[in-house]
């Protein structure tokens, strides 16, 4: 991978500074993963006292996926603008969309989890594919900060997934391995128009900042007190996986509207 | 990277449009709240041993954060313990107490920055111009949270919280009056250690308190504020890892700086997968007898 190594000022406490990050890197794994997993215990005893919302599947999906995709159009990509031109059209995505996803049998907190998880794999494969062009050289000089960015976040990403994959488990439901069948597409388009990485932070701020907007507008409608839990404790992370894409591209690190005016209140336009 | 200042006074106003327009959905949000609160039974509770608690860790969390910067010596814990003890009964419902204790924190938030701002190198001059624009906008967006939660509880016909998080007041007065002689630097660090701290909490009580609230909407009301801290922590993170390591150059917003910026940099400002809530402080620690 081509790595910016001239003219960094941090030479003398790049070893410090990564020393640091190594200490926080066992402090997660010794506390917030034990953590996490004592959660996800409760995650799956809550989960059986919740009632199924017949709507949440529909809802979630109007949420992850058409609403989704106006959030992307609000980049102004122009591949992204017109999928979601097409997608508000009546039933104009339906063509695209696989006929059952989530998994048929599955309503309720634990239909929410399915597309969580689809939505983690779908930001997953995102990252894999930019540092596999990145490590190709396809995307010219990368900084050091975007490479550890992208695989911190991409490690991230795969925790959330195991932790709905989890919830999913063990109600003797199927682990859900593809990508959001709804946005995989528009996201795969949109990919192979990257050619740089500003390219690929603008599209990985789409996918963060459509995944935290979605568990936000989630955590208001879900049953179980331990899935609003779980999904409370990951939407403050996606967000700040945008905020240091922000501070990546040179924007204001933070949440903030098309123009780039800091917001007070994150929103969950791109989500509904 | 330089700041234009009429260009940010021009975005802070329409950011204020922007605001005004996004709390009307967040108001009748709180409609809801007054009529799902008034179905709530009496959620009134004893979290004095939980705030004791919390008050222990705190303290010694925020004195370590700044000792580092040898700024501020050991505050005692028994100082707080005082203020504490007349908030174990101050409840009269679990929302309203959730509702008050995080207008309290806002209103610290606000106080904080207002300080810092004060203070040569955070909104002088010589600051550093990102720093100093974060502090003022995030000290905005504090003072946003503490009205939108006080709108809530008026909706509820329950006392507005004007004042600090009682816990955390006279260890934010002691730090700020040992920042007075401190260098720049050290300074610098020393405000960061402080409101990263005041940020990590606010930011850990809501992720716990969406679970806590009985209302939706009050939930909805946390959730669109906590991960807006969250991204505070990011922020300071990153900005506290910069001037630790003596390159408050890099705290700049331009692509060719972040080009310069080491590999650490891009995963400082996130070091958890799921956001820990072992921080988060007791619900009725700022509320109102």
């Amino acid at each position: 991978m081509s790595q910016h190594q001239s003219n960094n000022p941090w030479h003398g406490t790049e070893r410090e500074l990564a020393a640091m990050t190594r200490d926080l890197d066992d402090l997660h794994h010794d506390v917030s993963q034990p953590a996490m997993r004592d959660g996800l215990d409760a995650v799956v005893h809550a989960l059986h006292e919740a009632t199924p919302r017949s709507t949440s599947r529909r809802n979630f999906l109007r949420g992850a996926g058409v609403g989704v995709l106006g959030g992307v159009a609000a980049l102004a990509v122009p591949s992204l603008a017109g999928a979601t031109a097409r997608g508000r059209g009546a039933g104009a995505r339906g063509a695209e969309r696989p006929a059952a996803f989530p998994p048929a049998g599955l309503s309720g907190d634990l239909a929410v989890a399915a597309v969580a998880a689809s939505l983690e794999n779908l930001a997953v494969f995102a990252y894999t594919a930019g540092i596999g062009a990145a490590t190709a050289g396809k995307l010219g000089s990368v900084p050091p900060a975007v490479v550890t960015f992208a695989t911190t976040a991409r490690s991230q990403h795969t925790e959330h997934a195991a932790a709905w994959n989890a919830v999913l488990r063990d109600h003797h439901r199927a682990r859900v391995t593809e990508v959001n069948p709804t946005l995989a597409p528009v996201v795969k388009s949109d990919f192979a128009s990257v050619h740089d990485v500003v390219g690929l932070a603008k599209l990985a701020l789409t996918l963060e900042t459509i995944a935290a907007e979605t568990y936000q507008a989630q955590i208001s409608r879900l049953v179980s007190p331990a899935a609003v839990a779980l999904a409370a404790s990951i939407e403050p992370v996606e967000m700040q996986h945008v905020a240091i894409l922000y501070y990546v591209l040179g924007e204001y690190p933070g949440a903030q509207n098309a123009a780039g005016v800091p917001l007070a209140f994150s929103s969950t336009a791109k989500a509904q | 990277m330089t700041i234009d200042p009429g260009a940010l006074a021009e975005l802070l106003e329409e950011s204020q449009d922007l605001q005004a327009d996004a709390l009307r959905p967040t108001r009748e949000a709180l409609d809801e709240l007054v009529e799902l609160h008034r179905a709530d039974g009496d959620g009134t509770n004893d979290d004095g041993l939980a705030n004791a608690t919390f008050h222990d860790e705190h303290q010694r969390a925020v004195s370590a954060s700044l000792a580092g910067a040898t700024l501020l010596g050991a505050a005692g814990g028994a100082v707080l313990a005082g203020v504490l003890a007349n908030s174990a009964a101050a409840a009269s419902s679990r929302d309203v107490q959730v509702l008050q204790t995080a207008a309290s924190i806002e209103n610290l938030a606000v106080m904080t920055y207002e300080t810092a701002l004060t203070l040569p190198y955070i909104g002088g001059s010589s600051a550093n111009p990102v720093i100093k624009t974060f502090a003022r906008v995030t000290m905005g967006q504090h003072r946003e949270h503490a009205a939108a939660f006080n709108a809530a509880l008026f909706n509820l016909h329950a006392r507005a919280q004007g004042k600090p998080d009682p816990a955390f007041v006279p260890v934010v007065n002691r730090a700020v009056a040992s920042l007075q002689g401190a260098s720049a630097t050290a300074g610098a660090l020393g405000v960061v250690g402080l409101a990263l701290e005041l940020e990590n909490i606010a930011a850990e009580t809501y992720v716990r308190d969406t679970v806590l609230v009985a209302s939706r909407s009050n939930r909805a009301l946390l959730a669109s504020i906590m991960g807006v801290e969250s991204q505070h922590v990011a922020v300071l993170l990153a900005v506290q890892a910069l001037l630790q390591a003596g390159a408050p150059q890099l705290i700049a917003l331009s692509p060719s700086t972040a080009a310069a910026l080491p590999g650490v940099a891009g995963r400082v400002g996130f070091p958890n997968a799921f956001y820990p809530t072992t921080s988060a402080a007791p619900a009725s620690q700022g509320a109102l007898r």
